[in-house]
């Protein structure tokens, strides 16, 4: 046995969402949530640049449906006790979010192919990176106005309105009493003595629009608050292996 | 040339990696932490930020680093140079990178002799699916094998 020293604990509480509806006001129990139809219409006019806001319920294998190019797969996530890699996250499983992008004439925000069409044919679901076909997926699809000339500034945009949209969900799950999650796992960071010691390496994208990384967000997966790694000059950030599966990296590829 | 649906790690992807919960749980092994770099555009910005991260390696006395890119291509100029400052510096080093038949490697050099292919598509090719050619639990335990291998012939 060697010896082992413990850093940190960070303990993820799993909410399971057996149902996603819209209705009056945002709430989530008993496995069901339920977004409030009303409150993301706002979000369509915080900005000139949107044209429109749709927020989709696609339920579990109700896939064969046109959607435009995938811009992410996002876990719904919120700190409730300390800061990302430490302490309670809450998490919903069971339902994720999409975020698709493109304008009212249909071109995409892709930069390197693109990912519109039958949702079907256009995610291999059941990866670590997407959804299983059984989970819901609340879609978030932005359509730009006409003619603008596509920048880091639109995309990074439409990222933050979709986080302001998770916002709301987030709040609610803040408040969740954390006896009642249905799976709770804990997390170490810790220093295996006399083992041998490996760096894991990641390089991401950093080169510009549509190849961008948001670290450490206010949010755990979210936007706000976070360091984009173009502005840090693409140098490397270490990162603990708590802090990484407490959502310090949004992907903005 | 950069990242392609079916190669980029999404937010949901970086929030259950793999790679991190592989190299973990294994007790032989000391995770001491994960470097993100970004991927300049400009050359000379990419050798900057990879010898950065072969110093970090070097000054956390990392016996052994596993180096993962989620682009291809343009990317894999950065990738190449990262793993030849780490290999300089004697610490031996393990890729992942999708790679099928598409994307060999534009530039190489001797230290990328244990690169792990991510690429599950037939035709080996950036198929637009999302979630399609990302690395996965095997990927992962592979490039962790291949590292031990390694550390354990130094």
């Amino acid at each position: 046995m060697c010896k082992e020293d413990i850093l940190r604990k960070l303990t993820i509480k799993c909410f399971h969402i057996k149902e996603v509806e819209f209705g009056n006001k945002s709430n989530i129990n008993d496995g069901k949530l339920i977004l409030n139809k009303d409150s993301f219409k706002e979000l369509s006019n915080e900005e000139d640049v949107i044209d429109e806001i749709k927020i989709h319920i696609i339920k579990p294998r109700d896939h064969d449906r046109y959607v435009n190019s995938i811009m992410d797969f996002i876990p719904i996530s919120t700190k409730v006790l300390g800061k990302i890699g430490q302490g309670i996250t809450h998490t919903l499983t069971g339902v994720y979010v999409m975020l698709t992008g493109a304008d009212t004439d249909g071109k995409q925000m892709a930069e390197f192919g693109s990912s519109e069409g039958i949702l079907n044919d256009k995610v291999s679901f059941g990866k670590s990176g997407t959804p299983s076909k059984d989970d819901y997926i609340i879609h978030c699809d932005v359509t730009l106005k006409s003619g603008l000339e596509f920048n880091r500034n639109l995309s990074l945009t439409i990222h933050r309105l979709c986080d302001n949209f998770i916002q709301d969900i987030r709040n609610i799950l803040k408040s969740k009493d954390g006896r009642n999650a249905d799976e709770k796992h804990e997390y170490y960071d810790r220093l295996r003595h006399g083992k041998k010691k490996v760096l894991i390496v990641k390089q991401i994208a950093g080169q510009g629009m549509m190849y961008d990384n948001q670290l450490f967000p206010n949010e755990p997966s979210g936007f706000t608050g976070g360091r984009s790694i173009i502005d840090l000059g693409n140098a490397p950030v270490i990162i603990s292996p708590n802090e990484y599966r407490d959502g310090a990296i949004r992907a903005m590829t | 040339m950069g990242i392609g649906p079916s190669t980029k790690e999404t937010t949901l992807h970086h929030f259950r990696d793999p790679l991190l919960d592989v190299v973990s749980d294994d007790k032989d092994i000391d995770l001491v932490g994960i470097a993100v770099l970004g991927t300049p555009q400009d050359n000379k910005e990419k050798y900057f930020v990879g010898g950065r991260v072969a110093q970090w390696a070097e000054a956390l006395r990392a016996d052994g680093v596993i180096i993962s890119v989620d682009g291809w291509g343009n990317s894999h100029v950065d990738y190449a140079n990262t793993i030849k400052e780490i290999g300089e510096r004697n610490i031996p080093v393990v890729g992942l990178s999708f790679i099928g038949t598409q994307a060999n490697f534009v530039v190489d050099n001797r230290y990328m002799d244990t690169i792990v292919d991510f690429n599950k598509s037939e035709e080996g090719i950036e198929t637009e699916i999302v979630g399609e050619n990302n690395v996965n639990n095997i990927d992962s335990r592979k490039a962790l094998a291949f590292l031990k291998l390694k550390m354990n012939r130094e």
